[in-house]
């Protein structure tokens, strides 16, 4: 197996993850980790976003091949952890409503972390998505749009409609 | 058209989000690298040659099916065509037109012999 360098670029990491290596694998999943999770955290909640991160990244590792370019490593993985959210929110929505779901508040501040959930579990999930990558990651339409797949113009309306609807949750106009 | 408040919830609302983005995870990356390669199956990567195969093989498939469809010369007509302009035949006679060249015909006796022939 082929050694994998520390600074080795995330196109040369994907190409020894083709080549079989797990080690090149686990560099990127530890780079991506963090990432992944917040994106998760925002569309399915903290109660299943490690979980869905963790099967969306061994769901990365068979479907590797079908990546075809190596520098797109991050949207794709991405995508693929986005696509499972949706999944578990689909399963969510059959068992008890998202805002139900209590969220672990030993990291800060209970209150402000309960309704800024509160709020995004209003949403539709694209509509958090959306939010979550404009606010929290920084990222430019064209750059959501792949990560979601839909278009830059898609991405912008979806970001209208959800700031509206905060607006309105926020004001108390919708419960 | 948002008024003023409305922007200033939103971006309230948006730092919020911001906070709650920014709490560590639960499970830290290193400790979510070891589970996810303990759970990494084999997987047989496809490699270029294979892909080469696969693309000759629909070629040749496409070929195949192309060719297949394809209407045949006019000497070769099909049996219809060759119906078309057949004699009248007796009642006793049956005739298989095979292709354009090969007719057989099946003449029924009455003590149940065949006489056959081909033409």
């Amino acid at each position: 197996m082929a050694l994998v360098s520390v600074d080795a670029t995330t196109p040369d990491l994907v190409q020894a993850a083709l080549d079989g290596s797990r080690d090149a694998f686990g560099i990127l999943v530890g780079s991506h980790w963090d990432r992944l999770v917040r994106l998760a955290r925002s569309v399915v909640g903290d109660f299943e976003a490690e979980d869905v991160v963790q099967d969306s990244l061994v769901v990365a590792w068979t479907r590797l091949a079908g990546l075809s370019d190596p520098q797109k490593f991050g949207p794709w993985v991405s995508r693929i952890v986005f696509r499972r959210c949706l999944r578990a929110n689909h399963r969510q929505r059959g068992r008890i409503a998202l805002e139900a779901i209590p969220e672990p508040s030993r990291w800060c501040d209970p209150e402000a972390s309960l309704s800024a959930w509160q709020v995004l579990a209003r949403l539709a999930p694209r509509q958090r998505a959306v939010l979550h990558l404009t606010a929290v990651e920084g990222m430019t339409d064209a750059e959501i749009a792949p990560v979601l797949g839909i278009t830059a113009a898609s991405v912008r309306a979806h970001r209208r409609r959800a700031r509206a609807a905060v607006a309105r949750i926020v004001r108390g106009g919708e419960s | 058209m948002r008024n003023v408040d409305d922007e200033d919830l939103i971006r309230s609302f948006e730092d919020r989000l911001r906070e709650r983005a920014g709490r560590p995870s639960a499970i830290s990356a290193s400790v979510a690298r070891t589970r996810v390669l303990a759970q990494l199956p084999d997987v047989s990567r496809p490699v270029p040659w294979m892909r080469l195969m696969a693309a000759a093989t629909l070629v040749v498939v496409l070929i195949v099916a192309v060719w297949l469809g394809s209407p045949r010369p006019a000497g070769e007509g099909n049996a219809a065509q060759t119906l078309a302009v057949a004699p009248a035949l007796d009642p006793n006679v049956v005739m298989w037109v095979i292709d354009s060249r090969t007719t057989v015909y099946f003449v029924l006796s009455r003590d149940g012999s065949e006489n056959r022939g081909v033409s």
